[in-house]
């Protein structure tokens, strides 16, 4: 099992690497300026060299590379262009804010996604099933930021049961917190439960016209203990995986949600790095996305691994 | 340690409302706290509550006294001698003193990095003649050097806490001002404290002074709806309505100090030619430009100087919208039947609005509009190598006329995007900076006006007001033009 | 693509309902033009931000134009945007997929170590970054999404490739000497169309929906062309005043993702053979 994780874990750093190179080109080649756009409309030809030295932005981009390289593995993720601070603390302070965020719209997802499969597929072909399928791909298909517009109306504007937007942080006001989390929660959720509704709607067929299930039924136990014990537990498996794939786009729809609601999370990081050329956050941003879903596919994959033995071997 | 635990008491003491706390809500969260690296406007904000000034300006615009307490001014306004205001204490407790001027002073003028170097450059030296008094000498007289003392370059910083904190200052900035710095965190929150030892007995009158930045514009007015913030700066046009209906809120616009409109390539483009230039100035309707896009906020604009400043002239009249005038200068031109041109603008909702609603008004001359939309660097860039045909980019404004045009119309000037160069102008230019006396300055400046008005490097299309949503609990707050606010007198009445 | 298929799928009323939507807005992106009662782009100073009435079916936007006629040019975007980026992805993804499973070995190994190493960003993050560094236009858009998307294509088209080489009717062509060209277009090609299409449909609609995402965050067309997106990040500001200005743009976006959704998924289960009806 170990030896598994370690093959993984090292089959995938050449990836690694790869995205390394590629997140550093991305951001060498963006258009325009930091230095200028530090120095705004205060910017003399003198100033901008100036800034472009102390940078160290006229180094050969090789050399910019590799010391970038060796500074990531440093731990040093560089300072920002902007506000001439280290990075890496302003990753670990919004991180855990698109963590909270992400897990309370995959409770959401899950909350919602799975039940519905569930039921989808005891009542398939019916109107149930087919209101259920609708529901989930309108969910997919619905734009994440017109749905949080939506509900900002609905909920801030029109009911004003919940402030529209804004952040404070749990140790602050845990309840402020949650209500304030809890409109993102179901925007960027949303897509993710039609999404896990559906999968779990084929999974749970697939299992269900197996012949062990047939046997059992027609064994007579009753119904709902077939369902329960052996039908939904082998059909969790590809749920799992399916839900751990996922969990990359939900990176990405954080971004936007954290736009529409103004959350001070990575995904704001993100947009605002680009608008400001702030390189070394956009950096950062970029490879700890990139980590990220680089992780959590180990972490599937050791889970799908950790369940069926048959594939450690291979 | 301490002040780790010193903020979390002043944050709940905040959180249970015990404490008399001001939340600020900004459009941006400030890059640079240090006066030495700081470019951004927005840190002005800030600094201004850290740090005291030299001197300082009153709401008419007029240099009034801070920690410099009078002055000179000797040999043909080459020399300033000015006496300093004893007994104050910057933050951690060290004098402020002569030698904390020239110290600062010094640094202004050629630490590494220093953004303050260009005003500056016309110090020859900086002389300490006793513990409270400095002598300052230029290479040759400058009319706006007080100004521009009211202003980074004259925030006096503590020599102490630089020379211990080096590169660290800006995230622990110590000054003389009416409020202390606590803590900082990025993209959320500014904590400042009240200075006790203040100098001016009696202020402030709060306790804690917190700046939030909001870049939404949305979010922003939220917050002042809720409660949350009690004063916002700036407003965006489409929110005043929903501030006004408030009760517990009211808006106040204070005139400012800058201006926005289009610079005009000079050099490339269908504007090398002045009566096209013409042409499309006279499709501009100001009035439209104000009601449409800023909602009756802004004020239409007659040249580089906005009302209430010393140059202002009220009798050089706001350019009207002129069809007819337009048409014919296009046939002047060459161009009867319309031209078109690229307008490159940064990117934002109002910048966009403005430029769609320049593009519906040309088109009706039958000139053709093309907008791009560049970063905002990028944009700078390219403007300073005269790569653009027009690019829609104002000046936040200083409060010295000074400040207003010369880096902008003379020849060669770092902030010149149309190439514009007319020795006329810059004999005028060199002559209104050196002359003291304000009426002189006024005169020189109105001809410098007319003579642009004329050429059109750049068309003056209006000048923002700045725009503040506060709460009624608020009193005290100076109207000041350079859109500062100043916290110093300010207190917080009860619910 | 057999009969069988074709039946099942128009059986499918789901599916149908798809299509029904995805025709009605291609006929109008394509005669906006003659359909719509203003120029998108034309304002009207004294009609700012009128509600839906008889002469502004959806109303007007903050500088006074027919938000009506703004969503069919709007259209134009979204379902151009979609579409190009879609094929940029077939066509280079395509290429890459066959290349790496038809030649296998070393060259097969770089691609997909380069495909994995696309496929480890989140697909909007990708897309931004990348969109950010083209610099915001309509084709840098299309650019954008079109090479994010190219590793799925890629690896589809790959997987189908090692699929279909072993089986006899390959082998067979090979045996008997048929150009590479050949053996790919005549015999592979046809046999790998069904997922092909499915997944074309599918990536559209996440293409249609990433416009609409990049135009929102600013990145997509320039004002005054209308995109849904730039048109929802525009209403955000008004919402209290005018919610219509949101409304209908986040509609279109919605049913036209959804119109292509739907066909994906008619198309997947026409072409599943376990499916029992």
């Amino acid at each position: 099992m170990f030896l598994f994780v370690l093959r993984r874990l090292m089959g995938g750093l050449p990836t690694l690497l790869l995205v390394t190179v590629l997140v550093f080109t991305l951001t060498r080649v963006l258009p325009g300026d930091p230095a200028r756009l530090l120095l705004g409309e205060e910017a003399t030809p003198e100033l901008v060299a100036q800034i472009r030295e102390e940078l160290g932005l006229n180094r050969p981009i090789l050399v910019q590379y590799a010391d970038w390289l060796w500074g990531l593995v440093r731990g040093d993720l560089g300072r920002s262009i902007r506000g001439n601070e280290l990075v890496a603390p302003i990753i670990w302070q919004k991180l855990p804010t698109t963590l909270e965020l992400s897990l309370f719209s995959l409770l959401v997802a899950i909350a919602i996604g799975i039940p519905a499969g569930v039921l989808a597929a005891l009542r398939r072909n019916t109107a149930i099933d087919a209101s259920v399928t609708v529901m989930a791909l309108s969910g997919i298909s619905i734009p994440n930021f017109f749905l949080g517009i939506l509900l900002i109306y609905a909920f801030s504007i029109r009911l004003a049961w919940i402030p529209p937007s804004g952040y404070v942080e749990p140790w602050v006001d845990l309840q402020k917190n949650l209500l304030l989390m809890l409109m993102p929660a179901i925007t960027l959720g949303t897509a993710l439960a039609g999404a896990i509704a559906r999968f779990t709607r084929n999974s749970m067929l697939e299992v269900l016209s197996q012949d062990y299930v047939r046997t059992a039924r027609a064994k007579g136990l009753e119904g709902r203990v077939v369902v329960y014990k052996h039908a939904l537990r082998n059909a969790a498996i590809p749920v799992v995986t399916v839900i751990g794939l996922q969990l990359g786009g939900l990176l990405g729809g954080a971004v936007v949600t954290e736009q529409v609601f103004s959350i001070p999370g990575f995904g704001r990081l993100l947009v605002d790095s680009v608008f400001n050329r702030d390189f070394p956050v956009l950096q950062a941003v970029v490879l700890i996305s990139a980590l990220a879903v680089f992780l959590i596919n180990v972490l599937t994959d050791l889970l799908y691994a950790a369940i069926d033995p048959r594939i450690r071997y291979h | 340690m301490k002040k780790w635990l010193a903020a979390v008491v002043l944050w709940s003491l905040g959180g249970l409302g015990l404490a008399q706390t001001v939340t600020v809500g900004l459009d941006a969260d400030p890059p640079n706290l240090d006066p030495l690296l700081s470019s951004a406007l927005v840190d002005r904000q800030v600094q201004n509550q850290i740090y005291d000034k030299l001197v300082d300006l009153d709401e008419n615009l007029r240099i009034v006294p801070m920690l410099a307490t009078s002055w000179r001014v000797e040999e043909d306004g080459k020399v300033y001698v000015f006496n300093l205001r004893q007994g104050v204490k910057f933050h951690d407790g060290t004098d402020f003193n002569a030698e904390a001027v020239k110290f600062n002073l010094d640094r202004y003028r050629s630490a590494p990095g220093s953004r303050r170097s260009g005003e500056l450059s016309l110090i020859t030296n900086v002389q300490v003649v006793n513990p409270y008094t400095v002598r300052v000498t230029l290479r040759e007289p400058f009319a706006p050097f007080l100004a521009i003392l009211s202003d980074r370059s004259g925030m006096m910083v503590s020599p102490t806490a630089v020379q211990r904190l080096g590169a660290e200052f800006g995230n622990n900035p110590v000054g003389t001002g009416p409020f202390k710095f606590v803590e900082r965190r990025r993209q959320d929150r500014i904590v400042l404290a009240r200075n006790e030892n203040y100098w001016q007995r009696g202020l402030p009158r709060i306790e804690q002074l917190v700046y939030r930045p909001f870049p939404d514009d949305d979010v922003r007015v939220a917050n002042l709806l809720s409660g949350a913030v009690s004063i916002i700066t700036p407003v965006a046009a489409k929110d005043l309505a929903t501030i006004r209906n408030n009760p517990n809120l009211v808006v106040n616009n204070f005139p400012g100090i800058g201006y926005q409109g289009i610079w005009l390539n000079h050099t490339k483009g269908p504007f090398t030619n002045k009566a096209l230039r013409q042409a499309f100035a006279a499709t501009i309707d100001r009035d439209v430009v104000d009601r449409v896009v800023f909602l009756g906020t802004a004020l239409p604009s007659n040249g580089p100087f906005p009302p209430g400043t010393l140059a202002h002239d009220k009798t050089i009249p706001v350019p009207k919208r002129d069809l007819a005038l337009a048409r014919q200068k296009l046939a002047e031109g060459g161009r009867p039947q319309g031209f078109s041109f690229t307008l490159t603008i940064a990117p934002g909702p109002v910048l966009a609005q403005l430029a769609q609603v320049y593009q519906a008004m040309a088109a009706e001359a039958g000139i053709q509009v093309r907008i791009e939309q560049v970063e905002f660097g990028t944009l700078l860039d390219r403007a300073a190598k005269l790569e653009l045909e027009a690019v829609a980019v104002g000046w936040s404004g200083r409060p010295d006329p000074d400040g207003n045009i010369y880096d902008f119309v003379r020849c060669k000037a770092p902030n010149n995007y149309s190439g514009y160069c007319n020795p006329r102008v810059d004999n005028l230019l060199n002559r209104a900076r050196t002359v003291r006396l304000p009426e002189a300055r006024r005169d020189l400046y109105s001809q410098i006006t007319k003579i642009i008005q004329e050429d059109l490097p750049y068309i003056y299309v209006y000048h923002p007001q700045t725009t503040i949503g506060v709460s009624r609990r608020l009193s005290g707050l100076p109207v000041i033009p350079d859109g500062i606010l100043r916290f110093r007198s300010v207190s917080l009445g009860g619910q | 693509m057999s009969n069988r298929t074709l039946r099942a799928f128009f059986a499918n009323r789901l599916a149908l309902a798809g299509m029904v939507m995805l025709l009605l807005l291609v006929l109008g992106a394509i005669f906006a033009p003659i359909l719509v009662p203003y120029s998108p782009t034309s304002t009207d100073f004294s009609a700012l931000q009128q509600p839906p009435s008889s002469q502004h079916w959806f109303g007007t936007d903050q500088l006074g134009r027919d938000i009506f006629s703004r969503v069919l040019y709007g259209a134009r975007v979204s379902l151009a945007a979609g579409l190009i980026s879609v094929l940029l992805a077939l066509l280079l993804g395509g290429l890459i997929g066959l290349v790496a499973g038809f030649y296998g070995g070393w060259i097969d190994d770089v691609l997909m170590r380069l495909t994995d190493a696309m496929l480890a960003f989140p697909f909007l993050v990708l897309a931004i970054a990348l969109a950010a560094v083209l610099g915001p236009s309509l084709q840098n858009t299309m650019l954008a999404i079109g090479v994010v998307t190219t590793p799925v294509f890629a690896r589809l088209i790959r997987g189908q490739v090692l699929t279909e080489r072993p089986r006899e009717y390959v082998q067979a062509a090979v045996a008997l000497g048929g150009s590479d060209g050949r053996i790919i277009t005549r015999h592979l090609l046809p046999n790998i169309l069904g997922p092909l299409i499915v997944q074309v449909s599918l990536s559209t609609a996440t293409a249609v929906l990433a416009e609409a995402t990049l135009s929102f965050l600013g990145l997509g067309v320039q004002p005054p062309t209308p995109s849904w997106g730039s048109m929802l990040n525009d209403a955000r500001g008004y919402l209290s005043q005018a919610p219509y200005m949101a409304l209908f743009p986040g509609l279109a976006i919605f049913l036209a993702v959804l119109a292509f959704n739907l066909i994906g998924d008619g198309l997947r289960d026409a072409l599943d053979p376990r499916m029992k009806k």
